[in-house]
C-alpha cells in the first residue's frame, strides 16, 4: 500500500491520454470519442477507489494516512526543484467524488449533446478538464497545483465558450477567464512568497514541506507590513485564488454568466468540481491558515483555530452565502438560479472551513457536489425536454410530463434546502451552522447562515413551483417529453447517492469527520453530539420550514406568469433581479478605470514611446536606404554584370560548337599544342 | 613464361559470358524478326541480355578475387571486380532503356553491341598491360561508335557518330603513339615496370610528349576539354540507351584506366601543378584539363535549351571535378565520384528517353508540368539533377566533397587551392542551369497532354534515384568497395 502514491499519476494521466487521443480524432468519430472519454474516467474512478482504500487503514501509531512520492522535476543552478504526488484522506475523498460525479456527467452528456456538431471536441475538452482537475487533487507541490489550477481554468474557458458562435457564450468565457485571473494574481504572488520564505513548495516532505511544523513555525514567527504574520499574509494571498475560482464575493460575477456553456459543463465544472477547487485549496493549506503563534493545529481536528486568515475566510463565506441566496430569489433562468445557489453554497463551505475546519467544509463540498450535479443535470433534462427553454416562468406542470426528472429533482431540491434527516445536505449544512454557532469571535456569521438557509428553501421552493407544479404555460417548443436513458440514469444514481451520503454525515456516525481528521479507529456509532448540535439543528429546521412555507403560500396563490415578490416589493425585486447591481458597479468603476488607464497607456504609447520608436525607425530607414543604394548600385549591379558576363561566355562557349568537324579537329589540335606549350613553359622555369 | 590457358579461360569466364550473351541475343532476335513488334523484340532482347549479363555477374561472384596473369594482361583485384559489377549493371539498365523507344529495327544487333562494349570495358578495367588496354579501348570504342549511329530516322545520329568516330580515331592514334613512346622509354608494357623505369624523368621531353598524348587519348574518352568536342553532338544524336552508356560505363572505365596509367605507371613523373610552383609532369596537364573542363563545361551548359546537350556539357564539367579527385590521388574519391555520377547520368538519360518517347522531345521547355504528368519521373529527375548539382544529402555532394578534399590535401608546398576555387565557382554557377530544369519541372505552368506512363524504364530510373539518395546518406557503404 505504501507504493500507491508512486502510481497516483495514473489517475490524471488516463483522461489526459483520452483528451490527447480525442484531439487527434475526426469530427465524425463521435462514438469512439465518447467511449474513450467515459472509459478513461471510469478507469480513473476505479483507480481512485484503490487509492481511497489505501487511506482507510492507517499504520499503527499514525492517525492519518499521508503518502507522498516526490521526484526532482528540474534543476535550476544547483538546486533541484521537486514535485510529487500526495495521497491523504482529503485528496482521496475528492478523487473518488470527482471521478464518480464526472463519469455520470460524461454519460449524461452523451444524451444531452447528441445533436451537437462538435460532439467529439466536447468530449476532448471534458477529458482535458477531468485530467487537470485530478492533477490538481493529487499534486504535492503548490506550483503543480497551480498549473493544474490554470489548466482547469483553461478547460473551463473552452467549455463555457463551447458554443462560441453565440456572442453571450464568448463573452462569458472571457469574463470567467479574466475574473478568475484577478484572484490568481494574488495566488501566484502568494506562491512566490511562500517559496521565498520556506524554500520549498512541496506540501509534505517528511518534515521539510511548506505545510509542516518547521516551515509554519518560521512563517508565524516572521512578521511583515503592519505587524501581520507572514503566514497570515501568504494565506490571504492564496485565499485570493480561492475567491476567484470559487466565485466568492467580490469575484463571483463570472459564475452566473458561465451558465452560457452546455448544461453538463455547468454541472461538472461550475457546480460540482472546479468551483470547489477553491474550497479544496483552503482545506489543503489549512495548516498554514490555522497557524498561530500559540501553536499550530496541524491535525485538522474538530476544534478550529481562530486566526485572522480563517476569520477572513469565514466572513467572506458568510456574506457570499447570503448574497447568493438573495439574488437567486429573483432570477428566472433555471440555470442562473442554480448558479447563484452554487455561489451561496460555496460561501457555506468557506464558512464551514473558517469556523469548523476542513472536515466541516469538505463534508459540505462532497455532499454538495452530488446534489448540485443532480440539480444541474435535472435542469439540463428539463431544458432538453422543453426544447431549449430556460425561463422557469414559461415551464410549469412538468411533474406529469417528466416524472423521473421531477422525482430526482425533488430529491436534489430537498437536499439543497436542507430538509431534515434523510437528506445529506441537511447534515452537512447543520454541521456548518453548528460550527458557526459555537464560533467564538462573532455570532453574526451564524445569523447570516440561518438567513441564507431560509432563503435557500424559499427560492428552491419557488423554482419547484414554477417548473413542476404551476399551471402549464404554452411554449413555442411543443410538448415537453421525458429525457432518454443516458440522461435519466445518472439522475437516479445521483439522487440515490444524495440520500445515501446522509449516513456517514450524521452526528450519529460521523464517519466522514473521523476519516478526514484521521481518527477512524476511535469512531463508534451512537449519539456523538452535544446539546449545541441539537440547538443548531432546531434553528436550521425552523429556517427551512419558514422558507418553504412562505414560498409555497406566496407562489401557489399568484396567477400564472407573475411573481409574488415582484408584485409585493417591486423595487427590491428589481434590485435583486439586477443582481444587486454588482456588474453595473464594476462597469462603472473598474471597467471605467481600466478604460481610462488603457486610454492613458494608449496616449503614452503613441506620443512618448511612439516617438522613440519612430525615430529609431527613421534612423534604421536611413541606414537601410544607404544600404539599398549600395546594394543596388554596387553589389547587385556587380552581380548582374557578373551574371550577364557568365551568360555571354556561355553563349560564346556553345557557339564554338558550330557543327563543322574540321573546326573541331582544329580546336583539338590547338588544345594539344596549348597544353604542350604550358608544359614546356613550366619546364623552363 | 608458360601461360596456363585453362586458368586464363576460367578467369575470363565473366567476359566470355558477356560475349556469349551478345551472340545469344543476336540469335534470339533473328528467330523472332518479323514475328514480333519492335517493342516486343526490345523486351525480349533486354531479357536475354539480362539473363546473360546476370550469368556474367554470377561468374564474377565465383571468380577468385585477385590474380595476375600473362604479364599483367589480366589483373584481378577487389576493386576491378566491383567495377565490373557496376559495368554489368549499367549495361543491363541501358538494355532496358531500349524498350522505351523503337529507334531501330535492328534490335539484336544493338543489344549485341551493348554487350560487346561491356565486354571491352570489362577487359579495360581488368588489365595493366598497355597493349591490352589499347585493344580493349578499341573494342569498346568501336561498339560505341556504332551504337551512336543506330538511329537512322534522321541525319543527325549518323553525323554525330561520324564525328565521334573521327575524334576516336585521332584519340586512338594519340594513345597508341603515347604508349609507343612509353614502351620505348621504359622497355615494358607493364605498368609497374614502367613506373620503376620512368621515376624521376619528368623533365625528359619524350616523357612529356608521352604524357600529353596519353592524356589526350583518355581525355577523349572522358570528354574533357579540349577533347570533348564530340560529346554534345554524340549525346544529342545517339539513341538514349547508347548515350546513357557512353555517359556512364565508358566514363567509369576511362577514369579507372587513366588512374592506373597516371597514378600507377607514371606515378614517378607527376610533377607539380601548384600555384606558382609548377613543375612538368602529368599533374599540370591534368590540372589544366580539369580547370578548363570545369569552366568551359559549366559556361557552355548555361546556354543550352535541350536536356541532352545540357547533359553533355555538364558531363564535361563533371569530368573536370573527377580529374580533381584523380589529381588528388584518392582512388576511392575518384571511383565514388565516377560511379555515383554514372548512376545519376544514366537515370537522367532514362528520364530523357521516356520524355522523348512520350512527351515529344528533350527540350527543357518540354518539362513544364512534369510534376503533374508524372510525379515519379519528376521526383526522379529532381534527385538526379540535385545530385549532379551536388546538393546534400545526395551522392553527388559526397562525391564533390571527396574530390575537393582530395585535391586540397595534396602534399605541402603544392598549392593546389586554385583548383578548388575554380571548382567551387563553377559548381556554384552550375546551380543556375540545374535549377532551371527544376523550375520547369515543379513551378512552370503547363502540362499539355495527360499523364506520362513511366513503364519499366521509369521504375528503373526511380530505383537509380533511390540509390543516389541512399549512397549519399551512407557513402561508406560504397566507398569500402572501392578501396
Amino acid at each position: 500500500m505504501e507504493r500507491v502514491a508512486e502510481f497516483l499519476w495514473i489517475i490524471p494521466a488516463l483522461p489526459l491520454l483520452a483528451a490527447a487521443a480525442i484531439a487527434l480524432m475526426r469530427r465524425r468519430h463521435r462514438r469512439p470519442a465518447a467511449t474513450l472519454a467515459i472509459g478513461s474516467l471510469v478507469l480513473a474512478f476505479v483507480a481512485s477507489c484503490v487509492a481511497f482504500a489505501a487511506t482507510l487503514r492507517p499504520a499503527a501509531g499514525e492517525g492519518l494516512v499521508r503518502l507522498h512520492h516526490d521526484f526532482a522535476w528540474f534543476e535550476v543552478g544547483g538546486a533541484a526543484f521537486r514535485a510529487g504526488w500526495l495521497l491523504d484522506p482529503l485528496s482521496a475523498g475528492m478523487l473518488v467524488m470527482v471521478t464518480f460525479v464526472g463519469s455520470l456527467i460524461f454519460v449524461f452528456s452523451v444524451g444531452y449533446m447528441a445533436h451537437d456538431a462538435n460532439f467529439t471536441r466536447f468530449f476532448g475538452f471534458l477529458s482535458l478538464f477531468a485530467a487537470a482537475m485530478l492533477g490538481l487533487l493529487v499534486a504535492n507541490n503548490l506550483l503543480v497545483l497551480f498549473m493544474c489550477w490554470e489548466l482547469v481554468g483553461l478547460a473551463s474557458y473552452l467549455l463555457i465558450g463551447f458554443w462560441f458562435s453565440k456572442p453571450e457564450a464568448a463573452t462569458a468565457a472571457k469574463k470567467a477567464f479574466i475574473a478568475t485571473r484577478i484572484g490568481d494574481l494574488g495566488f501566484l504572488i502568494g506562491i512566490v512568497w511562500l517559496h521565498h520564505a520556506t524554500g520549498s513548495l512541496l506540501f509534505y516532505d517528511d518534515g521539510a514541506g511548506c505545510l509542516e511544523q518547521g516551515a509554519i513555525a518560521r512563517l508565524v514567527a516572521a512578521t511583515t507590513v503592519g505587524g501581520m504574520a507572514v503566514s497570515t499574509a501568504i494565506s490571504l494571498l492564496l485565499f485570493c485564488g480561492a475567491i476567484g475560482k470559487s466565485g466568492q464575493l467580490p469575484l463571483h460575477v463570472w459564475l452566473p454568466d458561465a451558465m452560457e456553456g452546455p448544461t453538463p459543463v455547468s454541472a461538472l465544472i461550475h457546480a460540482a468540481t472546479m468551483v470547489a477547487a477553491g474550497v479544496f485549496l483552503v482545506a489543503r493549506v489549512y495548516p498554514l491558515m490555522a497557524a498561530s503563534p500559540a501553536g499550530t493545529d496541524v491535525g485538522a481536528g474538530a476544534h478550529a483555530a481562530h486566526t485572522t486568515a480563517l476569520a477572513v475566510v469565514t466572513w467572506v463565506g458568510a456574506l457570499t452565502a447570503v448574497f447568493g441566496a438573495l439574488v437567486a430569489v429573483a432570477q428566472d433562468d433555471i440555470k442562473r438560479i442554480l448558479a447563484y445557489s452554487t455561489i451561496s453554497q460555496l460561501g457555506y463551505m468557506m464558512m464551514g472551513l473558517g469556523t469548523g475546519g476542513p472536515a466541516v467544509g469538505m463534508l459540505h463540498l462532497v455532499v454538495h457536489a452530488f446534489f448540485k450535479a443532480l440539480l444541474f443535470l435535472g435542469a439540463g433534462s428539463v431544458i432538453h425536454g422543453c426544447g431549449g427553454e430556460q425561463d422557469i416562468r414559461r415551464m410549469g406542470g412538468l411533474r406529469r410530463a417528466m416524472p423521473v426528472t421531477f422525482a430526482t429533482y425533488a430529491v436534489g431540491m430537498m437536499a439543497l434546502s436542507g430538509f431534515p434527516l434523510v437528506f445529506s445536505g441537511f447534515w452537512s449544512k447543520d454541521a456548518i451552522l453548528h460550527a458557526a454557532m459555537v464560533w467564538e469571535p462573532s455570532r453574526i456569521p451564524f445569523v447570516l447562515g440561518l438567513c441564507g438557509a431560509a432563503l435557500t428553501a424559499f427560492y428552491m421552493t419557488r423554482q419547484m413551483w414554477f417548473v413542476f407544479f404551476a399551471p402549464r404555460v404554452g411554449t413555442p417548443h411543443g410538448e415537453p417529453h421525458e429525457s432518454p436513458g443516458t440522461m435519466t440514469v445518472p439522475l437516479v444514481v445521483l439522487a440515490a447517492a444524495t440520500v445515501l451520503l446522509a449516513v456517514p454525515a450524521t452526528p450519529a456516525w460521523p464517519w466522514f469527520h473521523a476519516y478526514l481528521a484521521g481518527h477512524l479507529d476511535e469512531l463508534h456509532a451512537g449519539w456523538n453530539a452535544g446539546a449545541g448540535v441539537v440547538a443548531a439543528m432546531a434553528w436550521s429546521i425552523l429556517a427551512v420550514a419558514v422558507g418553504v412555507a412562505v414560498s409555497w403560500r406566496l407562489y401557489s396563490r399568484t396567477p400564472a406568469g407573475t411573481d409574488a415578490i415582484e408584485i409585493a416589493l417591486p423595487r427590491v425585486f428589481r434590485a435583486l433581479r439586477a443582481r444587486l447591481y454588482v456588474d453595473e458597479f464594476y462597469a462603472a468603476t473598474f471597467h471605467r478605470l481600466a478604460r481610462w488607464a488603457s486610454l492613458a497607456s494608449d496616449w503614452a504609447d503613441r506620443f512618448f514611446w511612439g516617438t522613440i520608436v519612430d525615430s529609431t525607425a527613421w534612423i534604421a530607414r536611413g541606414v537601410a536606404w544607404v544600404g539599398r543604394v549600395f546594394d543596388n548600385d554596387a553589389v547587385d549591379a556587380g552581380f548582374d554584370a557578373g551574371c550577364e558576363g557568365t551568360r555571354g561566355a556561355g553563349k560564346w562557349a556553345s557557339r564554338i560548337q558550330n557543327g563543322q568537324t574540321q573546326r573541331y579537329l582544329r580546336l583539338l589540335a590547338a588544345g594539344i599544342v596549348a597544353i604542350v606549350a604550358v608544359l614546356a613553359w613550366s619546364g623552363t622555369r | 613464361m608458360n601461360p596456363d590457358y585453362r586458368e586464363l579461360l576460367a578467369l575470363l569466364a565473366p567476359e566470355c559470358a558477356v560475349v556469349l550473351a551478345a551472340f545469344a541475343v543476336l540469335l534470339v532476335d533473328l528467330r523472332f524478326r518479323g514475328k514480333r513488334t519492335i517493342e516486343g523484340r526490345m523486351v525480349l532482347g533486354a531479357t536475354v541480355l539480362t539473363v546473360g549479363l546476370g550469368c556474367a555477374a554470377a561468374l564474377l561472384f565465383w571468380n577468385p578475387v585477385s590474380a595476375d596473369l600473362l604479364g599483367g594482361s589480366l589483373v584481378l583485384s577487389p576493386v576491378t571486380r566491383h567495377l565490373k559489377f557496376v559495368l554489368v549493371a549499367l549495361s543491363i539498365v541501358a538494355a532496358w532503356f531500349c524498350t522505351e523507344s523503337a529507334f531501330t529495327r535492328h534490335v539484336g544487333e544493338f543489344m549485341a553491341l551493348v554487350a560487346l562494349a561491356t565486354a571491352g570495358l570489362m577487359f579495360l578495367v581488368g588489365t595493366e598491360n598497355l597493349l591490352v588496354v589499347f585493344v580493349a579501348l578499341e573494342l569498346a570504342g568501336v561498339s560505341l561508335y556504332a551504337m551512336t549511329a543506330f538511329d537512322k530516322r534522321g541525319p543527325r545520329p549518323a553525323e554525330a557518330a561520324l564525328r565521334y568516330f573521327l575524334f576516336g580515331g585521332i584519340a586512338a592514334a594519340a594513345t597508341l603513339y603515347g604508349f609507343g613512346l612509353l614502351y620505348g622509354l621504359g622497355g615494358s608494357l607493364r605498368l609497374p615496370v614502367l613506373a620503376a623505369a620512368l621515376a624521376g624523368r619528368g623533365g625528359d621531353p619524350l616523357v612529356q610528349a608521352a604524357i600529353v598524348l596519353v592524356v589526350s587519348g583518355f581525355g577523349f574518352k572522358i570528354a574533357a576539354v579540349p577533347f570533348h568536342l564530340w560529346a554534345p553532338d554524340a549525346y544529342e544524336g545517339a539513341p538514349a540507351p547508347a548515350a546513357a552508356f557512353i555517359a556512364s560505363g565508358s566514363k567509369i572505365a576511362g577514369f579507372f584506366v587513366l588512374w592506373k596509367l597516371l597514378q600507377g605507371g607514371l606515378v614517378g613523373v607527376a610533377g607539380n601543378a601548384g600555384w606558382k610552383s609548377m613543375e612538368p609532369g602529368w599533374l599540370p596537364v591534368v590540372a589544366l584539363v580539369a580547370a578548363a573542363s570545369m569552366v568551359f563545361g559549366t559556361l557552355a551548359a548555361l546556354a543550352q535549351t535541350g536536356l541532352r546537350r545540357l547533359m553533355a556539357y555538364s558531363a564535361v564539367a563533371h569530368a573536370g571535378y573527377a580529374l580533381l579527385a584523380l589529381a588528388g590521388g584518392s582512388q576511392p574519391a575518384l571511383l565514388y565520384y565516377a560511379v555515383t555520377y554514372a548512376l545519376a547520368a544514366t537515370g537522367a538519360f532514362g528520364v530523357i528517353a521516356i520524355l522523348e518517347n512520350r512527351a515529344g522531345g528533350d527540350s527543357i521547355a518540354n518539362l513544364a508540368g512534369l510534376r503533374e504528368r508524372s510525379p515519379l519521373l519528376a521526383v526522379s529527375l529532381t534527385v538526379f539533377v540535385l545530385s549532379l548539382a551536388g546538393i546534400p544529402p545526395l551522392a553527388g555532394f559526397i562525391g564533390k566533397l571527396g574530390a575537393f578534399v582530395a585535391v586540397s590535401k595534396l602534399g605541402a608546398g603544392q598549392r593546389h587551392g586554385w583548383l578548388v576555387v575554380v571548382a567551387l565557382a563553377s559548381s556554384c554557377v552550375s546551380l543556375y542551369y540545374y535549377l532551371r530544369i527544376l523550375r520547369q519541372v515543379w513551378i512552370a505552368p503547363g502540362g499539355t497532354g495527360g499523364g506520362i506512363r513511366a513503364g519499366v524504364a521509369g521504375w528503373i530510373a526511380a530505383a537509380l534515384a533511390l540509390a543516389t539518395l541512399l549512397l549519399g546518406c551512407d557513402p561508406e557503404r560504397l566507398l569500402r568497395f572501392l578501396r
